[in-house]
């Protein structure tokens, strides 16, 4: 009988141990949307490894979905500790309350450079605090295969939207390759708001007075739509772009890998990845592939200084260890070994960014010609459901499902009901 | 005091189908009830932890009113519902009868027939789209490439992005997928009919054609009217096909209230609206099921089979 009790008692005792051991650990969860899963997992393997007790599950989803399922989920008091968002989703999801405060977050420890340090910080404010980190910067500009320009007989890049329609014309007349194309889905909005700013319009203004107004007309709507329809109406690219959502979509990379399409626009990671994988099929040779500036209109280029966050979690239930992982993944040997594609969101990392030769459009649309989403994101309307119904819209104008001035109509309705709420 | 036999028993089935009704009220009843109050608010996405405001029959006048609402409903009741239910059936009766046939049966091949029929209804809608978005290819696909080689077009098609050819392709992978259910519960049914019917048919002279009009398809017609039935509803409420085709594209194209009910509430965050147009789909198909069942009752069609 004694025998079976101090059996128990020394069974207890370790079960004990093993369970406060347990609850020291702390688990977090990190969910990661982009494609570079392998690395990313390699670079929270070394977090662990300096942070013993920590570990931390990396989760991926889509982009596509990762909003609204972060927003279900923490609306009922689930979801992972830290999130990888867009940068103009930071403020509507403070609004929902479910993230942490930049402020709160710095009490458990300041940012090595401060929080000034980053880019693009007005767009993680709200009700004056701050609630997620800029975390890497990108933006788009021109690609262009110099080879295929050549054999059309082009020496100047184009400057304009004009310049670009007309050097499209050259090309399809005299190689086997299409011009410009773009993806006419989903992101269809980054070059459609590039026209309009270029051109002195954007969807949203401030109105001067603490409001906000309508900041084009349906006939310039209608104009940039027409603009982009003329590329599918002449057949200077194939309809099939209607369904084409991104910029690395496998058919636009592979048409540029392959030299069937001389111009194109993306974000700078989608052109890292398109050198690569153009070294990896051409080793040795030289590369045909040129970034440039996007196009002029009646005035300069502009594109957006677009990014993402990193936010942790309202429900979080170790914010302090969450808030170091994100440290951690703000730091610089994380762009320097893992995360290689993206630009770091901090004006001290930026500015020691070692741009390669094919690169210098991207470097100078960085320095130069870049805004923000300004009063998109200020006034309330939200980025994110300003982009699908403009994108919905474009479909319908460029697909010849209505026309463009109806189009651009019910879309400026749309948009002043969204102002208006 | 003492029950009456017929009482207990009540009391006894009562207690049996308790449980069940609980299941029913937590998983049915409640989230109806719940979808149904959503519906007149202006709750969004992001307000969940707020709730919305109520905002009465708002939501429904907008989508009911909405420029966009003709051509949602043209397309779920025509293109996605219609043409595919009409299409199914009537390929599912083909291939039934077909397949029970006496053709097959003398040159061995029912059960490999039998077989291939299946292969597209256990293949999942997922894989099925994704399969055939490639064969509709513009660059890569086969059907480009056969169209292109034998000169019945000089450009290749896309498909997907066509307004002429988009609803007919989306029609295509339903019909695809689909087909086979519809054929194996007919050949069912069609295995059902007395055989000595048809002999006594033929011994007064009546044609193939007059034997399949006045025996072989009452037979079927009820088995019919419950796979029509069937396939309306699923195919009324089914998001899978459209959303992963074309994402209800290009533009708006094929947009239907399945794919509006996603877009609204995940896409523009508007759950409130998204729950009325949830409830305008379960309306209108109580209201089809209730007429349907009125017109094409089950129990005359089986008294009048005999």
């Amino acid at each position: 009988m004694k025998t079976t009790l101090t059996r128990l008692m020394a069974s207890a005792a370790i079960l004990t141990i093993t369970s406060m051991a347990a609850s020291a650990d702390v688990e977090l969860t990190f969910r990661f949307n982009d494609s570079e899963r392998e690395e990313m997992r390699a670079a929270l393997d070394e977090f662990e490894a300096a942070n013993p007790g920590i570990t931390v599950e990396l989760q991926t989803i889509a982009w596509g979905d990762s909003r609204d399922q972060f927003l279900r989920e923490a609306a009922v008091g689930q979801g992972p500790d830290v999130v990888h968002i867009a940068f103009v989703w930071t403020q509507e999801m403070a609004e929902a309350g479910i993230l942490r405060s930049i402020e709160e977050l710095e009490g458990y420890q300041p940012l090595p450079n401060g929080f000034d340090d980053f880019i693009a910080t007005e767009l993680t404010e709200y009700e004056g605090q701050h609630w997620g980190l800029p975390w890497s910067a990108d933006t788009w500009a021109m690609v262009y295969r110099t080879d295929v320009l050549a054999e059309a007989g082009i020496s100047d890049l184009p400057t304009t939207w004009d310049e670009l329609l007309a050097d499209s014309r050259t090309i399809v007349e005299n190689t086997d390759s299409v011009g410009f194309s773009f993806p006419a889905g989903n992101q269809i909005w980054f070059p459609v708001n590039y026209f309009l700013w270029s051109n002195g319009q954007e969807f949203i203004s401030a109105d001067g007075n603490g409001g906000y107004e309508l900041g084009a007309s349906a006939d310039e709507v209608a104009t940039a739509m027409e603009y982009f329809s003329t590329y599918i109406e002449e057949g200077l690219v194939s309809e099939s772009i209607l369904s084409i959502d991104v910029p690395h979509d496998p058919a636009l990379m592979q048409a540029l890998l392959d030299g069937d399409q001389a111009m194109a626009l993306m974000p700078t990671n989608t052109f890292r990845q398109l050198l690569a994988a153009y070294e990896e099929t051409h080793p040795g040779e030289d590369i045909p592939l040129q970034s440039g500036v996007m196009m002029a209109g009646s005035q300069a280029p502009q594109t957006h200084l677009g990014g993402r966050t990193l936010v942790v979690n309202a429900n979080s239930d170790h914010p302090e260890e969450a808030w170091r992982l994100v440290q951690y993944l703000a730091a610089a040997p994380l762009f320097e070994n893992y995360y290689v594609n993206q630009f770091p969101a901090q004006r001290s990392l930026l500015s020691q960014i070692d741009y390669r030769p094919e690169e210098s459009g991207f470097s100078t649309q960085l320095a130069e010609h870049t805004r923000t989403w300004g009063a998109y994101a200020s006034s309330g309307a939200g980025v994110g459901q300003m982009w699908n119904v403009t994108a919905r819209a474009f479909g319908t104008a460029l697909s010849g499902q209505s026309s463009a001035s109806d189009t651009a109509a019910d879309l400026l309705e749309e948009l002043e009901r969204m102002i208006a709420n | 005091m003492t029950l009456s036999p017929k009482l207990r028993n009540r009391i006894t089935i009562f207690m049996m189908l308790f449980p069940t009704f609980l299941l029913l009220i937590a998983f049915y009843v409640y989230p109806t009830l719940y979808n149904l109050q959503l519906s007149f608010t202006d709750i969004t996405l992001l307000q969940l932890r707020q709730g919305g405001d109520p905002v009465g029959l708002s939501n429904y006048i907008e989508f009911l009113t909405s420029n966009s609402f003709f051509d949602i409903a043209l397309n779920t009741v025509f293109w996605l519902t219609a043409v595919t239910v009409a299409l199914r059936l009537f390929l599912g009766l083909c291939f039934a009868i077909l397949l029970n046939s006496r053709f097959l049966a003398e040159i061995r091949m029912t059960t490999i027939a039998r077989l291939i029929l299946l292969v597209p209804w256990a293949t999942p809608p997922v894989v099925a789209v994704i399969a055939w978005r490639w064969l509709f290819d513009p660059r890569h696909g086969p059907i480009n490439d056969l169209l292109l080689t034998t000169g019945l077009i000089d450009d290749p098609v896309a498909f997907m992005s066509n307004l002429t050819t988009v609803w007919p392709a989306i029609v295509t992978i339903v019909v695809w997928n689909t087909t086979p259910l519809v054929a194996v519960s007919l050949l069912a049914a069609l295995q059902t009919v007395p055989e000595d019917l048809h002999e006594a048919a033929e011994i007064d002279g009546a044609t193939r054609w007059q034997q399949f009009r006045f025996i072989t398809l009452p037979f079927l017609t009820p088995t019919i009217s419950v796979l029509a039935l069937m396939s309306v509803i699923w195919t009324f409420n089914n998001f899978v096909y459209v959303w992963l085709a074309t994402s209800a594209g290009p533009g708006t194209y094929t947009n239907v209230l399945a794919t509006e009910v996603y877009i609204r509430a995940f896409i523009d965050l508007r759950l409130g609206y998204s729950a009325a147009i949830g409830v305008t789909m379960a309306v209108v198909m109580a209201v089809f099921g209730a007429l349907y069942f009125r017109y094409f009752g089950l129990t005359e069609m089986q008294d009048k089979v005999g």
